[in-house]
């Protein structure tokens, strides 16, 4: 059904990423007090990007194993305190904001998507 | 799972945050405590955090998932170490912890920094308990597609 | 027959979904054996079998291992159920198109 519903698949590459951006920054989060830890991110729209071009390659096996993960980058430009540590309180929690309201849209488009079907099916208006 | 993932993640800092405010308010305790079963003053004690894996950039989340049960992401008190700071000696020769010379050897505490750490430490903790609580909030919403 | 079958509205409601169920047989429902209500169906059994199955080998993947993403599950889970739903209605209208060409008198 994939094929046949490309926004659907879509958005679940989008959900997919929205939530492996959301383990990055719990993961900043987790050490914001670790010396030498350096802020990571991913970069979200060429992540996206990738997904929605290699649609085939990028979906799960049948093994369950994600092949193609996106890639893990440090954050430039984020000051650095005594210890080598450059995370930044401020910025972790507006970026999982940002998440959480990306991955509640995506969550409804994807409700939408199956309510349009449905009333297609049982007729409804 | 990324979702459950990033709760270990969030779970295990929760925890290192939890043991350093132990630490450091043991430290707060303890800062005129002259005599210990050991001998000696209390020693003022530090935590080092650790990441549970340190790949380099670059890489992908896959390379370093799950040593040792653990997540990449993961953070963990390596060890607990005495501050090797010599004890600060005061004169008090009335003071039955004295030594020869009437000086009485205190732990080299500064409750004023301690409390800036308890308050970092507390900070700290309740950025994670917010990360727990979006991360809970977007698993709930993904069981939720199956809702009406 | 092909016009009491568009008529029915077993036609309208599956050719309305568009994306998800491009069943055969709604958009040439000419003479054929296959393009009858037997075939119509089957292709819509089908569709949940494997959808089904899919969703299925999902739930077990987040389950034992993990590697599942769990909106992945979830959106699988639906499309099972809602392709479920399609074949249901699917049915109904055949069995009431057949009851009322039983009523027919000759």
């Amino acid at each position: 059904m994939s094929q046949q519903t490309p926004l659907l698949g879509e958005l679940e590459s989008f959900l997919r990423l929205t939530s492996v951006r959301e383990k990055t920054i719990s993961a900043n989060m987790a050490n914001v007090d670790t010396p030498g830890y350096r802020t990571r991110d991913i970069d979200f729209q060429a992540e996206l990007g990738r997904a929605m071009r290699g649609r085939a390659g990028y979906e799960q096996s049948a093994a369950g194993d994600m092949r193609m993960e996106p890639v893990v980058r440090e954050v430039p430009g984020l000051a650095e305190r005594a210890d080598g540590n450059n995370v930044d309180l401020d910025r972790e929690a507006l970026v999982l904001s940002e998440v959480q309201l990306q991955y509640q849209l995506g969550i409804q488009l994807i409700k939408d998507q199956f309510h349009q079907i449905l009333s297609a099916i049982n007729g409804e208006s | 799972m990324n979702l459950f993932d990033s709760l270990s993640i969030s779970a295990s800092a929760l925890s290192a945050e939890r043991q350093r405010s132990e630490i450091v308010a043991a430290n707060l305790a303890n800062a005129e405590t002259t005599h210990t079963e050991a001998g000696g003053p209390f020693h003022r004690r530090e935590v080092v955090f650790e990441p549970v894996s340190a790949p380099s950039f670059g890489f992908t989340l896959s390379d370093a998932v799950n040593r040792g049960g653990r997540v990449a992401g993961e953070v963990k008190i390596a060890e607990v170490i005495d501050d090797p700071t010599p004890p600060v000696l005061r004169y008090e020769p009335g003071n039955p912890d004295a030594n020869k010379q009437g000086y009485v050897a205190y732990p080299a505490i500064n409750p004023a920094m301690e409390m800036v750490d308890l308050m970092d430490s507390v900070r700290s903790y309740q950025l994670n308990a917010s990360a727990v609580s979006a991360t809970k909030q977007m698993i709930q919403q993904s069981i939720d597609i199956l809702k009406s | 027959m092909s016009n009491m079958i568009s008529g029915i509205g077993a036609g309208n409601s599956i050719g309305s979904l568009g994306s998800i169920g491009s069943l055969p047989g709604t958009a040439a429902t000419g003479g054929g054996a296959d393009a009858g209500f037997g075939g119509i169906l089957n292709s819509a059994l089908d569709q949940v079998n494997q959808l089904n199955s899919n969703a299925q080998q999902q739930i077990g993947s987040l389950l034992t291992n993990g590697n599942s993403d769990l909106s992945s599950v979830m959106v699988a889970v639906e499309k099972a159920d809602v392709a479920f739903q399609l074949m249901m209605q699917v049915r109904n209208k055949i069995v009431s198109a057949y009851q009322d060409i039983e009523k027919m008198q000759f």
